[in-house]
């Protein structure tokens, strides 16, 4: 599946720069190009969202454990907000808490992955989350259509 | 004694004949010979007066004489017939009428007797005093010749005064009644003044008297509760004295008999002439008693008692004056006498809630109620009971002397079915002849004739009795007090009163001292101390419940964090070395183990860490029991050990099906899962043989390891052929990440396996052990379910 032209950014709450920087190498090793906004807190995740109602990222990826506004509450208030509760969020973390997973489908989530230690196997999860969600699924459109 | 003791005879008039005054209005001269029984005697409307005064009846508004004593031509110089109908000045003159009109218009009469004024003699007669009341809208007016009582100060006030300084001195209870007896003759100069005390059953001690020193003394003794008839204590509710001058004299009826306007018997309860019945006064002439007076001692609205005055030589008329100052100081002595008595109790009152607080603190701090048994302090100190036996956790704890065990169960079972022992406000039972109502406690006289018992839970089960010994005790009579005379009368058998006062001893078995109220108050307060503190203790371990899961939870949360704290370096130290791995090829192979050996190194650490969280989790999570069928159970187990079984040859045999247990079937899985993987991995023989069985409770099964307690239950056992335990590693396998061989031998692992196990095995209540033989093979036993012996 082709993933040049991708136009939408993909937003990541990560505060691990090591893990987001895994994140940069899978984008890299997978050829494509997609606009990667990074924030390190969920309030920082929620601000940028609000700011781009008008043309949507085309996907969230939450890590759980985040300082201030965790991924969490993150996850519920953009299930919760009706401008963006479209925008597909996935979570990736540590946490293999089973009261993290029913917590976060229960609120929204779209999918939930845990990062693994060895690092081909953690390039692998990023690398399965992005073909996944920018090339093989139709998602929303990031246009708002007046309805 | 003080009054016409009398019971109904057997021997008297038929049930169906009325008396005679039922026909007509009752009159003591005409009745007053009749009477059968005194309890039915209509000693408030005699109809008769003491003959030494006069009285009068007139209507409260016009004033105008509806009924005269016969003998008003002797006392007040006209016959009845000449004053019937006509107006109260004929006798007390138009200034007298207006006064007592005054009276009656400015103070409360009603009830109420009060001096009026002094009429002047006529003639060489004595002055009269006139006193006056109303009741039922007619106003009783009364004259009595002024008494010449020698030596009598003129001033009631400072009399009462001087009487109620000295009672203030009193010391305790029976220091005050004696002081009362003594006040009481000094104002009446009477030759004896009792103080008599009703008991609980009606009948009646001296329990203070103060008299002329040449009369025996009646202290101590009983009088029976019939020597006081039913009507004459009511009487003593409502009046605070009630004088008769003279035993002897003559009774004046009243003419007419009835009021003319209503028809009916006049009220005299409150005249201080009222007729006394002949009961009474033939009573008081066998005691060789020839004028007396009595004073009523009342708590609130029950009569404790009475205040009696004998005189024996002659008549005793009190001036107006000094009955006016008895009639105070009967009032302020019964004041003072409650508060003596309420001062008594609090003091004892005081120390037993002392040592109930103490023993309540003691088993607080210990944690059970039997702690109140062991002393010191102790359930009987303080008290004046000789034994006492609690109940509480299934089991008696005494002190002092009291029944057996056996005797207390039955003893227990028989008052939990007391009514007053169920009261949901008052539950207690108190006897102090406990073999009158239980037959089982004649044999237990000795050490429980008296029981007081309150319960200390709600179903009664739990309770704490007190005992007391018998106390061997004789009663002093005055005369026997089953004497009955009867005398031949106009109706048949007549009573009359008792003759013989000589001192009668009887001697009681089978009974305790009472129980006073305050101790019965007392019980009733421990018990809510003990309700309050059983209720807090149960708040308390529901704090600590809501405490631990807090702290459950709060570990678990605390574990999920520290394994993600811990699992993102270890990510990143994975990473780098990755990286630096694949750079380094270039450079040589000795930097390509050692990067190669730092990645193992962390991957090691993500698998402890997952095991920890594993460990944690098996501990918190909740099992769903159920009816699991093992052999299914198994059979996915090995699927789930499917890989690793296909890297060496193997044999899993299960030589007869397995049963059915009562267990959670993810967790069994678990435990199976893990054993099998163990006797899989710990092998050196060409072929690992596995097999799975089990001993039912009957079997020996072929273990020696097998723990006392699991007898009786059905064992489960996996067995391998493997490389077997050494038994001096035997207590160590099942402690967290132990492992008895290198991390890289047989297939490596955390070491957490068998922890994980266990803890399995011990959620479902079971234990689990080894029997094993080095180099031969090992069995690994558990049991699913908790032991029901030891």
């Amino acid at each position: 599946m082709l993933l040049s032209g991708q136009v939408e950014p993909v937003v990541i709450l990560e505060d691990s720069d090591d893990d987001f920087d895994t994140v940069c190498e899978a984008i890299r090793r997978m050829g494509i190009g997609p606009e990667v906004c990074r924030v390190t807190d969920g309030d920082a995740c929620l601000t940028l969202l609000s700011q781009r109602t008008a043309q949507l990222p085309a996907l969230v990826i939450l890590d759980l454990n985040a300082p201030g506004t965790d991924g969490r509450e993150t996850l519920r208030r953009i299930k919760l907000d009706p401008a963006v509760q479209r925008v597909p969020v996935v979570i990736l973390t540590t946490s293999t808490n089973p009261r993290d997973l029913d917590l976060c489908y229960l609120y929204g989530a779209n999918a939930y992955h845990t990062k693994p230690v060895r690092y081909p196997d953690h390039l692998r999860a990023v690398e399965v989350i992005l073909r996944y969600w920018l090339g093989d699924v139709t998602r929303a459109s990031s246009v708002v259509h007046a309805s | 004694m003080v009054f016409g003791r009398a019971r109904l005879v057997s021997t008297s008039q038929p049930a169906a004949e009325l008396p005679p005054w039922e026909q007509g209005p009752y009159s003591i001269k005409r009745h007053g010979l009749s009477i059968s029984n005194c309890d039915a005697e209509p000693v408030q409307t005699p109809g008769c007066i003491q003959a030494h005064g006069a009285m009068l009846v007139m209507r409260r508004d016009d004033r105008i004489i509806v009924q005269v004593s016969e003998n008003s031509a002797a006392i007040l110089g006209a016959a009845p017939e000449l004053l019937l109908g006509a107006s109260i000045s004929v006798v007390v003159g138009v200034t007298g009428e207006l006064r007592l009109r005054d009276l009656m218009a400015r103070t409360a009469t009603d009830a109420n007797p009060l001096y009026a004024f002094t009429m002047e003699p006529r003639g060489d007669a004595a002055p009269l005093d006139v006193s006056l009341h109303t009741i039922d809208g007619v106003a009783i007016v009364e004259f009595e010749p002024v008494a010449h009582g020698g030596g009598i100060p003129k001033d009631g006030y400072e009399l009462v005064k001087a009487a109620v300084g000295r009672l203030r001195g009193a010391t305790d209870l029976q220091h005050f009644c004696t002081i009362v007896a003594e006040e009481f003759r000094e104002l009446t100069a009477l030759d004896r003044v009792l103080v008599y005390k009703f008991h609980e059953d009606g009948h009646g001690e001296v329990v203070a008297e103060s008299r002329r020193d040449d009369l025996s003394p009646w202290l101590g003794l009983h009088y029976p509760a019939a020597d006081i008839p039913q009507p004459a204590r009511e009487i003593f509710r409502q009046l605070w004295i009630r004088p008769v001058p003279d035993v002897d004299g003559e009774l004046a009826e009243l003419v007419p008999l009835v009021n003319p306007d209503t028809g009916r018997a006049l009220t005299m309860t409150y005249c201080a002439l009222r007729g006394p019945s002949i009961m009474y006064t033939e009573y008081l002439r066998n005691m060789g008693v020839t004028a007396g007076v009595t004073m009523s001692l009342r708590h609130g609205d029950k009569l404790w008692g009475l205040i009696a005055g004998h005189h024996y030589s002659g008549e005793a008329h009190l001036p107006l004056p000094v009955r006016a100052a008895c009639e105070m100081l009967a009032q302020i002595v019964s004041l003072q006498h409650q508060a003596v008595e309420a001062q008594e109790f609090l003091g004892y009152r005081l120390k037993l809630e002392g040592v109930h607080q103490r023993l309540i603190a003691q088993a607080a701090r210990e944690g059970g109620l039997a702690a109140m048994m062991d002393g010191p302090p102790m359930l009987l100190d303080a008290t004046s009971a000789t034994g006492a036996a609690l109940y509480a956790n299934g089991r008696w704890s005494r002190v002092g002397v009291t029944p057996g065990d056996d005797e207390l169960d039955a003893l227990a079972r028989w008052i939990a079915t007391r009514t007053e022992f169920q009261s949901p406000t008052l539950p207690v039972y108190a006897t102090d002849r406990l073999a009158d109502a239980y037959p089982a406690g004649a044999s237990l006289t000795a050490v429980a004739s008296g029981v007081l018992a309150v319960p200390l839970s709600r179903s009664r089960r739990s309770l704490i009795l007190w005992f007391r010994a018998e106390t061997a005790q004789a009663i002093r009579w005055a005369g026997n007090p089953d004497d009955k005379p009867t005398v031949p009368g106009p109706h048949g058998m007549r009573l009359t009163p008792r003759r013989s006062f000589e001192l009668f001893l009887e001697s009681v078995t089978g009974r305790s001292l009472p129980w006073q109220s305050v101790e019965i108050d007392m019980a009733l307060r421990l018990r809510t101390f003990v309700m309050e503190l059983v209720l807090s203790h149960a708040e308390r371990v529901a704090d600590l419940n809501a405490e631990l899961v807090r702290s459950n939870d709060e570990l678990d949360a605390f574990a999920y964090v520290a394994s993600h704290d811990l699992k993102e370096p270890l990510r990143g130290i994975y990473k780098y070395a990755h990286q630096l791995r694949d750079d380094a090829a270039l450079q040589g192979a000795e930097q390509t183990v050692k990067l190669e050996r730092l990645m193992r190194l962390t991957v090691r650490m993500d698998s402890l860490l997952d095991s920890l969280l594993h460990f944690s989790r098996v501990g918190r999570m909740a099992l769903t029991m159920e009816v699991v069928d093992l052999n299914s159970v198994l059979a996915e187990a090995i699927e789930i050990v499917d890989a690793r079984r296909s890297e060496r040859r193997n044999e899993i045999v299960v030589p007869r099906q397995l049963p059915t247990a009562f267990c959670d079937r993810i967790r069994v899985r678990e435990i199976l899962t893990n054993l099998l993987s163990n006797a899989l991995k710990y092998n050196d023989k060409p072929v690992c043989m596995i097999e799975v069985g089990f001993a039912e409770p009957h079997e020996q099964g072929n273990t020696t390891g097998r723990p006392a307690g699991t007898r009786g239950l059905t064992a489960y056992y996996v067995r391998d052929n493997g490389i077997g335990i050494e038994s001096r590693h035997a207590d160590q396998i099942f402690n967290m990440f132990k492992r008895l061989h290198g991390r890289d031998e047989y297939g490596g692992g955390t070491g957490a396996g068998l922890t994980i196990v266990k803890r399995l095995v011990q959620r479902h209540g079971g234990e689990v052990w080894i029997d094993s033989v080095p180099g031969e093979g090992t069995t690994f036993w558990f049991t699913l379910a908790q032991a029901t012996e030891h």
